[in-house]
């Protein structure tokens, strides 16, 4: 299911214009991370993905489905979204239901809903946390929680914003390593994020935004290659661009692994 | 996000006036409005006193806009009530079983004006007045400390509070809660809609009464002041004499001076 | 100076202590890093430097906590406010809500300390200079990004001349622009003498102006010493707190049999850039 995003401009009822004549084109099972600065836009284009917002412009489909004939519970279906603050959706006293709400509102069967919340569960690392209060963990676990109801919705899209904000470094390992696991599913993911570092080892494109506007587009390692256009997004190279730009690594390698190859493969060679 | 608050910054006498005396004045004009006798006078205090002095601090359009919206839907309503079902004698036309008559339309309107009055009266200081300087105003006169903070920052915190609904809504719709739906599965909604704005407000409330603590709010101490407030002889005078005014009004209310 | 002595705590209703037996000091001027996994105990560590433990937080604690000689639990805690200042992770719960400028924001923590007028004045000013917001001090603060709010935060703690400043998490919520704003503003008190308590996950930033960091785990502290030693060491990857890519890729150059065996793991970038080449 591919998402068309055509000149989608938006402003707000303030005046402010967030969008400014945006396309995107988004394959099945591409993960694309969206980077720049708070206020680029990156949270305003992606809420049109599910109708949340509609576009002042243009017009955005999801798979042959116009994304303004659908109201935001339909395009739940396709388009599963994760919120940076997970505050802002846990209601449930037990972490089994919370994760439930949103496949009971698909009207699925019920050994259906207990398949797909326990296989969240499990795959975040909390089924043994199930019957808990979600506000008697810890922040951290309250992410989790919240991630593992976007993953019970099952949709062919993901969202994320923000997963690894306030995540130590085993929890970012671990949604890094959920996010493999759906590309291996052809799920088309769709990062929003400042851990650049994060972005550069699970996303294969990268987006640039800033001030409504996209400022460069296309493979990662690539992108983040373009200091200029990082430095006016005001955001950071990842360390392992920046360490293969100051050693001269032609193509710059992102992971740790292909870093090492590469750089023995260039000590081995005679100069 | 902006800071939150009706007032509106102007070079004004109005402006510069202490708190406490644009207090008196509102104080007088919600007292007014009960006790002037007729649609007339308080249609006369209005234009007469209210609309000059904020029309000298520069407020009179955003005062009259704000108070023609609140009033209005209050005021038609008012009239159509009260001039179908008050008792009355010269009719004016019929509606079926209901008949509109002067005395009630009337009653109404007189109900409207002094609506306007009072409301009126309540615009005047918070267009004209930070709120922070009321408060300082009010602490200097003995409001407790924590109560002036709490109104203060009722004020300001509020509009993050809709903000958050909006947020809390927005996410689950996300995760397919259907809102456009029937009365009796609309009250189904409201668990996951209010929860969360409970619960994450909790934790809010705990990380600003930290943050207030690490400003030193319970250091025991007599407070000093960053904003100062004028006063004068002057002032006082006239507060003394606008409560007079009031009190008379009061007074001429209850012995029953004016018909009702 | 800032003293623990044999130091544990433990949360009303929590079954295990979340700091224990911690004894270390941490003298004036130092700009000291606290870094561990989430629930490690670097927020807890944080409430118990700035007296928030007990005065706040109830629990059962041993031994003490001492600011230059003196119990934190025996002090008042409204004039704790005075000597250590503290912030917190999120830039948005801290203002005060109750003024309308950045720098009436900046005067509400002076007023509570009874500071005169002209005296908040100056303190005020430099504050504002000293975290690079004097462009915005008659702005609501409310309007400002996340960075500059939590320079409001920093300034307002700055102003009120603690000799400690305790930070818990304090860029985690903002975007790049915003924690290198902050990072620097950080810098700038620890360069005006503020001694700093920081707990955070950003290595590269705290590598490059830490004085010292602590690594906890579980409530205990496994290691104490220089930055670049203790983010450079294997056991960072073990307690789940992850080191720096410099540190990971010249780990795995080194196990592959590349570069020197012994030369020390590289932190930032300058070091990694001089190891491998």
């Amino acid at each position: 299911m591919n998402i068309d995003i055509r000149s989608v401009s938006f402003r707000y009822p303030s005046g402010q214009l967030a969008l400014d004549n945006v396309s995107l084109s988004i394959s099945k099972g591409e993960t694309l991370a969206l980077i720049g600065e708070n206020g680029a836009g990156k949270t305003t284009l992606v809420k049109q993905m599910n109708a949340l917002l509609r576009p002042t412009n243009g017009r955005v489909d999801v798979g042959e489905w116009d994304v303004a004939e659908h109201s935001t519970a339909q395009m739940a279906r396709r388009v599963s979204f994760l919120f940076q603050n997970p505050d802002d959706q846990l209601f449930a006293r037990r972490v089994w239901d919370e994760v439930a709400f949103g496949p009971r509102n698909l009207s699925l069967s019920e050994p259906e809903i207990e398949q797909r919340v326990n296989r969240a569960l499990d795959r975040v690392g909390l089924l043994d946390k199930a019957e808990s209060h979600p506000y008697d963990l810890q922040y951290t676990d309250r992410k989790l929680i919240a991630l593992a109801a976007t993953l019970a919705m099952e949709a062919p899209i993901l969202v994320l914003d923000e997963p690894t904000i306030g995540q130590d470094a085993r929890q970012r390992e671990r949604v890094a390593s959920i996010l493999q696991e759906l590309a291996a599913q052809h799920r088309t993911i769709l990062l929003v994020s400042h851990d650049l570092d994060f972005c550069a080892r699970t996303a294969e494109r990268v987006v640039v935004m800033a001030e409504g506007r996209i400022l460069a587009d296309g493979p990662t390692e690539q992108v983040l290659a373009e200091n200029e256009i990082l430095d006016q997004a005001a955001v950071i190279a990842p360390q392992l661009m920046r360490l293969s730009q100051a050693l001269k690594l032609s193509p710059p390698k992102l992971r740790v692994d292909d870093f090492v190859d590469a750089y023995a493969s260039r000590k081995a060679r005679p100069t | 996000m902006q800071a939150q608050s009706i007032y509106i910054d102007h070079p004004s006498a109005l402006h510069q006036l202490n708190p406490l005396t644009k207090l008196t004045f509102t104080l007088v004009f919600l007292v007014a409005a009960f006790a002037l006798p007729n649609a007339v006078a308080l249609i006369a205090t209005f234009v007469l006193i209210l609309v000059p002095l904020a029309a000298s601090g520069g407020l009179l359009l955003p005062l009259l806009r704000s108070a023609f919206w609140l009033v209005l839907p209050f005021a038609i309503s008012l009239a159509l009530i009260q001039g179908f079902f008050s008792p009355g004698q010269t009719a004016l036309f019929s509606l079926g079983p209901f008949t509109m008559t002067l005395e009630g339309l009337g009653s109404g309107l007189t109900f409207a004006a002094r609506l306007l009055l009072a409301l009126g009266g309540t615009l005047l200081l918070m267009l004209s007045t930070r709120p922070d300087k009321l408060m300082l105003a009010l602490r200097q006169r003995g409001l407790p400390e924590s109560l002036s903070y709490i109104v203060l920052t009722a004020l300001q915190i509020f509009p993050r509070f809709q903000e958050r609904a909006r947020t809390i809504l927005d996410a689950q719709k996300s995760r397919g809660l259907e809102t456009e739906v029937g009365l009796l599965r609309r009250l189904a909604l409201l668990v996951p809609l209010i929860a969360p704005l409970v619960l994450g407000s909790i934790v809010e409330v705990e990380e600003r009464a930290m943050a207030l603590e690490a400003r030193a709010f319970s250091y025991k101490t007599i407070k000093t002041s960053w904003i100062s407030l004028e006063d004068s002889r002057a002032q006082s005078i006239l507060r003394a004499a606008i409560l007079f005014f009031g009190v008379v009004l009061v007074y001429l209310r209850l012995t029953g001076f004016w018909p009702q | 100076m800032i003293e623990f002595r044999d130091f544990s705590y433990r949360y009303p209703t929590a079954a295990a202590d979340s700091l224990s037996s911690l004894s270390l000091q941490i003298p004036r001027g130092q700009f000291c890093a606290v870094v561990g996994a989430n629930g490690a105990g670097k927020s807890t560590f944080c409430f118990a430097a700035s007296g928030f433990i007990p005065h706040f937080f109830r629990g059962e604690a041993h031994g003490s906590v001492e600011l230059a000689g003196k119990p934190l639990a025996e002090a008042e805690f409204g004039s704790l406010a005075a000597e250590v200042g503290i912030v917190f992770q999120n830039p948005f719960n801290q203002i005060s809500g109750a003024r309308f400028t950045v720098r009436e924001e900046i005067a509400f923590g002076l007023e509570n300390l009874g500071v005169e007028r002209g005296e908040m004045q100056t303190r005020i000013q430099l504050a504002l200079e000293v975290v690079d917001l004097v462009d915005v001090a008659e702005r609501s603060p409310f309007e400002l990004s996340g960075g500059q709010q939590q320079r409001v935060a920093l300034a307002s703690m700055f102003a009120m001349r603690p000799q400690v400043l305790v930070l818990d998490e304090p860029t985690s919520q903002l975007d790049p622009r915003g924690t290198r704003e902050v990072f620097r503003a950080i810098a700038a008190l620890s360069e005006a003498g503020t001694t700093i308590i920081l707990a955070g996950h950003k290595l590269e930033w705290l590598a490059e102006f830490a004085d010292r960091a602590i690594l906890l785990d579980q409530g205990r502290v496994i290691a104490d010493g220089d930055p670049d030693t203790i983010f450079a060491m294997e056991t960072m990857g073990e307690v789940g707190v992850g080191r720096t890519q410099f540190t990971d890729v010249a780990a795995a150059a080194q196990r592959a049999g590349m570069l020197k065996d012994h030369a020390a793991l590289p932190v930032t970038l300058a070091q990694a850039e001089a190891f491998f080449s």
